[in-house]
């Protein structure tokens, strides 16, 4: 019970001061908004496999968008000793991984609000039709992002590097994320939910697993020092 | 000096020994094994595509393992295998991507093609090259360790996934193609003669990272007995391993 709630204050205690500082959530908006924009301004040319370039579009805008938030996640922590404040929480790293995954899947989470209604305006690709289907995707996909992006963001708070090379690294490791999530999206923009959807949802969910776990488990390896 | 003998020869009967098969099975696949019947001369390729595609997924295991290892235990020495597993690697699966391309120019027209397994291996290769740039970029051994460590086991745990997803796109990559004895035979060989030569680089490659990392400990240790003087011609007092 005391953990959870340590949980719920590190998770408010982020969000209120980005709330505060409005350093992130306004560029990663907007860049998500000009991105999804300049691909759509494309797609009126394609006439054959819309839908699939669409979905491509949407998650590479999701993830260079969600990259700017995610590298902000933890390095806000540098200032005024406030990594070491955290250490003294009476709580284990996990917890400390747990409460920042659960704020870059809001902050994606609000990325995605954005730009899935975006495209569907732009594109008149249909995906509105099958709406849960596309929330069970946005989701699954956005766990995914979170848990690799997250623990990058450790690993760069540690090494005291730039920003630059999160990008870079972060994107083959997110590569099957991102593959699986755009062909769900494909299957759901064109009405094919069948074993197939099934199929890619379920690759989401094995490597959301897979990565959530991997992260709390090395998180406290990688930040130990 | 009798030692030194020794360990020369033993050097050279190494090498001598890895070598040879190696000269021997790529002999085998450029002159013996049969012409294929529509590709011609260029299939090949595949007994060098084979068998470095195969390394560069044995490398991951391996650089995965190591990574794993390094964050348990802490020993600078995992890490050491585990760069060398990562710079055999990127080698091994950079040369996979170059005589893959090498093969679709003749076979598809496309020197590239987005096709599942080709975007399976440049995944992984970016992998790869993630660890290096990560390595290159920090001069802590044991900061660079554990990044790279963790960064690896990500990568092992990445690498079925990626595998998985692509099975599932319909791909025009030949999935084990019917081949004659000889040629099966051939292939065979090759891929374990790859093995060998590269399992000796990889020793190879570890020796010369422990001999850095040794040389790195000694300038320390010099620099903090006997720091430089400026303007000052100084010599630097003989040093044993019993220094250490």
């Amino acid at each position: 019970m005391r953990t959870a709630t340590t949980l719920y204050w590190l998770v408010c205690k982020d969000l209120v001061s980005e709330y505060r500082a409005r350093q992130v959530w306004p560029a990663m908006l907007m860049l998500g908004a000009l991105v999804t924009f300049l691909f759509n301004a494309q797609l009126d040319a394609v006439v054959e496999g819309k839908s699939r370039m669409l979905a491509i579009q949407v998650w590479l805008a999701i993830y260079f968008a969600g990259t700017l938030a995610l590298h902000r996640t933890l390095t806000t922590e540098h200032v005024d000793g406030c990594w070491d404040a955290l250490r003294l929480y009476p709580i284990t790293p996990a917890w400390i991984y747990t409460a920042k995954l659960t704020v870059n899947f809001l902050v994606l989470a609000a990325l995605q609000a954005v730009i899935l209604p975006l495209c569907v305006l732009l594109s008149n690709v249909p995906l509105q039709e099958h709406a849960w289907h596309m929330v069970v995707v946005a989701v699954l996909g956005n766990i995914g992002i979170s848990s690799v992006g997250t623990l990058l963001g450790g690993l760069w708070l540690c090494s005291r590097q730039g920003a630059s090379m999160l990008a870079c690294l972060a994107l083959p490791l997110v590569a099957p994320v991102i593959l699986a999530a755009s062909e769900a999206t494909r299957l759901v923009a064109d009405s094919e939910i069948g074993p197939q959807w099934w199929r890619w949802v379920g690759l989401l969910g094995v490597f959301d697993v897979v990565f959530v776990t991997a992260g709390i488990v090395l998180f406290d390896f990688i930040i130990e020092d | 000096m009798q030692n030194k003998f020794v360990s020369i020869l033993c050097g050279g009967l190494t090498r001598a020994a890895v070598t040879c098969p190696l000269i021997a099975a790529l002999g085998l696949a450029m002159v013996f094994a049969p012409t294929e019947e529509t590709m011609g001369q260029v299939q090949r390729i595949l007994y060098i595509h084979v068998a470095s595609a195969w390394l560069g997924l044995l490398g991951f295991a391996v650089m995965g393992g190591c990574g794993l290892a390094y964050l348990l235990r802490r020993n600078l020495a995992w890490d050491h295998w585990s760069r060398a597993a990562n710079e055999i690697g990127w080698l091994c699966s950079s040369l996979t991507l170059l005589t893959g391309s090498l093969w679709a120019h003749s076979a598809w027209g496309t020197w590239w093609t987005w096709e599942p397994r080709l975007t399976t291996m440049f995944v992984l290769w970016a992998l790869y090259s993630s660890c290096l740039i990560v390595r290159s970029s920090m001069d802590e051994p044991h900061l660079s360790a554990r990044i790279a460590g963790a960064l690896a086991i990500l990568g092992l745990l990445d690498l079925p996934l990626v595998i998985m997803a692509t099975r599932w796109f319909r791909g025009i990559h030949p999935v084990s193609p019917e081949m004659e004895p000889m040629m099966q035979v051939t292939l065979l060989l090759n891929v374990i003669a790859f093995t060998v030569f590269f399992g000796l680089l990889f020793a190879r490659r570890h020796s010369q990272l422990v001999s850095e990392s040794l040389l790195h400990q000694l300038e320390i240790h010099v620099l903090a007995d006997h720091p430089p003087v400026v303007n000052e011609v100084r010599t630097i007092p003989p040093l044993s391993l019993e220094t250490f």
